[in-house]
């Protein structure tokens, strides 16, 4: 009841403030004009707007950064547990290199420096600096999550005569993966927002078109919320189909 | 021991030594032979030695110094050879270490077909015998933590069974299990060991010591202090030491 109370309060609250702020800003909202940024239909005909283009490449982006970073955290993740003296140098190397830079400075970095030697596109410099930059942080949290699997069950694997290989493979790793995956959905969901800084190198992503409309229309405050609602519907979206499947292994196991 | 024809021994062991990185010297000088078709049962208190001798037959720890023989198969730096060892050696730990991840069916197909490459089939089938064996050919489609510490206890042996092993080793098999399940695991044991399975098995079950071993040594700071037969050592210990443990323990 105390809190149903609370809750009415804090609505109460924020709604004043909101209609206060609009008003004592004077801001003449248009947001008749931002739809048809967004689609247009004609005859029944669905065109796309610039900000769905925006949305399909910041998620091409995604996905193959999702990628890219995964397996560079899984493999960053594996020398650094190794016996090698040089996979432990090398993978400590680049963690630390990656972790202790700006984002934005490993983009210009890639995109202003490597990829004219390289001659990369614009497209895989973006990708390659994202899967690098969060490529680190998932090594960090796989590797947590495989010193997390307790030693009898390397113990019983070896005692089967199975390789070290294969007791990563099939023991080890799926149930380090299990454990791990509430904070890779968070990094996954950084990665998402992460990728708005692609727009620094003209990348047509979702920020980038949103900032041409609205060099153009004077729209901020319409595009602004409406580019932070559809970041809000993928991250959402991606954190609840997370959570069905760790649902679905929970079950399983 | 009374002298005997060296083909005999299956494993050879020869003045290892083993010490922690934290200054326990875990066995000094230790040596000892294992006969085909033979149990030995090895007892002593907590911290004797007794875990890390049997862990140092698969290779799971490694020796300072002396010689580990299993099979004709020296257990030295060459990983193949390890990796050969282990496969005729199995082994049961206190706490199961089942894979939980795995159902019982699985747990018990994996080695079989990762390292004896059988195929599905084939495992299966071997699998499904090892659990009727065990008693619980029913849990076969569970997950191990839904089975009693007895269960996940048998499965484990049978998993460990399931590589043809030729010395199965047990590291108190029992002691973390419930009063009333530990007998249906030594059950178990028995029947292998009236099967003529080579064991190597440390446990504090003196009844079950007394038995089944054909061979039983009491350990203490990591060497020997007397062996013999149980009836021996039981009935007639000859180290003032071995009397005291006994009586405390019995």
């Amino acid at each position: 009841m105390i809190d149903v109370v609370l809750f009415l309060c804090v609505l109460a609250g924020a709604t004043w403030l909101v209609t206060d702020g609009t008003t004592k800003l004077g801001y003449n909202w248009q947001w008749y004009r931002v739809p048809r940024y967004i689609f247009t239909s004609e005859n029944g005909r669905f065109t796309a707007g610039p900000l769905l283009e925006g949305l399909k490449v910041t998620l091409e982006i995604t996905a193959a950064s999702f990628f890219f970073a995964f397996t560079i955290g899984l493999i960053t993740a594996l020398c650094r547990l190794s016996s090698s003296v040089l996979a432990r140098m090398v993978s400590r190397g680049y963690l630390e290199l990656v972790r202790n830079t700006p984002l934005l400075v490993q983009l210009f970095f890639i995109y202003f420096v490597l990829s004219p030697i390289f001659d990369m596109s614009r497209f895989f410099s973006a990708v390659l600096a994202l899967s690098l930059f969060e490529g680190a942080y998932a090594s960090e949290i796989f590797r947590a999550g495989i010193v997390s699997i307790p030693k009898g069950q390397w113990e019983a694997s070896y005692s089967l005569g199975l390789s070290g290989w294969d007791s990563y493979r099939w023991i080890v790793l799926p149930q380090a993966v299990r454990r791990v995956l509430p904070p890779l959905t968070s990094q996954a969901v950084s990665l998402v927002k992460d990728s708005a800084l692609v727009s620094t190198i003209a990348v047509y992503d979702l920020t980038m078109r949103g900032q041409e409309i609205i060099a153009e229309t004077y729209l901020a405050f319409e595009l602004w919320f409406t580019i932070a609602a559809i970041y809000l519907t993928i991250t959402v979206a991606l954190s609840s189909a997370v959570a069905v499947i760790e649902k679905r292994m929970k079950v399983a196991a | 021991m009374a002298e005997k024809n060296r083909e005999d021994y299956i494993i050879a062991v020869d003045g290892i030594n083993k010490a922690f990185p934290n200054g326990v010297h875990a066995l000094q000088d230790f040596s000892i032979r294992v006969r085909r078709r033979e149990v030995l049962v090895i007892i002593g208190p907590s911290g004797s030695g007794k875990s890390t001798f049997l862990r140092c037959l698969n290779g799971l720890e490694e020796i300072d110094s002396g010689s580990i023989v299993v099979d004709g198969i020296p257990l030295d730096y060459k990983k193949q050879n390890r990796l050969e060892i282990r496969k005729e050696v199995g082994m049961v730990f206190q706490s199961f270490n089942l894979f939980p991840h795995l159902t019982v069916l699985d747990n018990i197909n994996m080695a079989q077909i990762l390292v004896r490459k059988k195929s599905k089939k084939e495992a299966t089938e071997t699998s499904m015998n090892l659990l009727r064996k065990v008693g619980i050919p029913e849990k076969a489609r569970t997950f191990p933590n839904h089975l009693s510490g007895g269960q996940q206890q048998r499965v484990a042996i049978a998993r460990a069974l399931a590589m043809m092993p030729k010395v199965m080793l047990f590291d108190e098999a029992t002691s973390a299990l419930d009063p009333e399940m530990i007998g249906e695991v030594l059950e178990v044991m028995k029947t292998l060991a009236g099967e003529g399975m080579t064991m190597v098995v440390v446990t504090h079950e003196m009844g079950f010591a007394r038995e089944v071993s054909d061979w039983m040594v009491f350990m203490e700071n990591g060497s020997i202090v007397e062996e013999g037969t149980a009836e021996k050592l039981f009935t007639n210990p000859e180290k003032e030491r071995t009397r005291e443990f006994l009586s405390q323990i019995l």
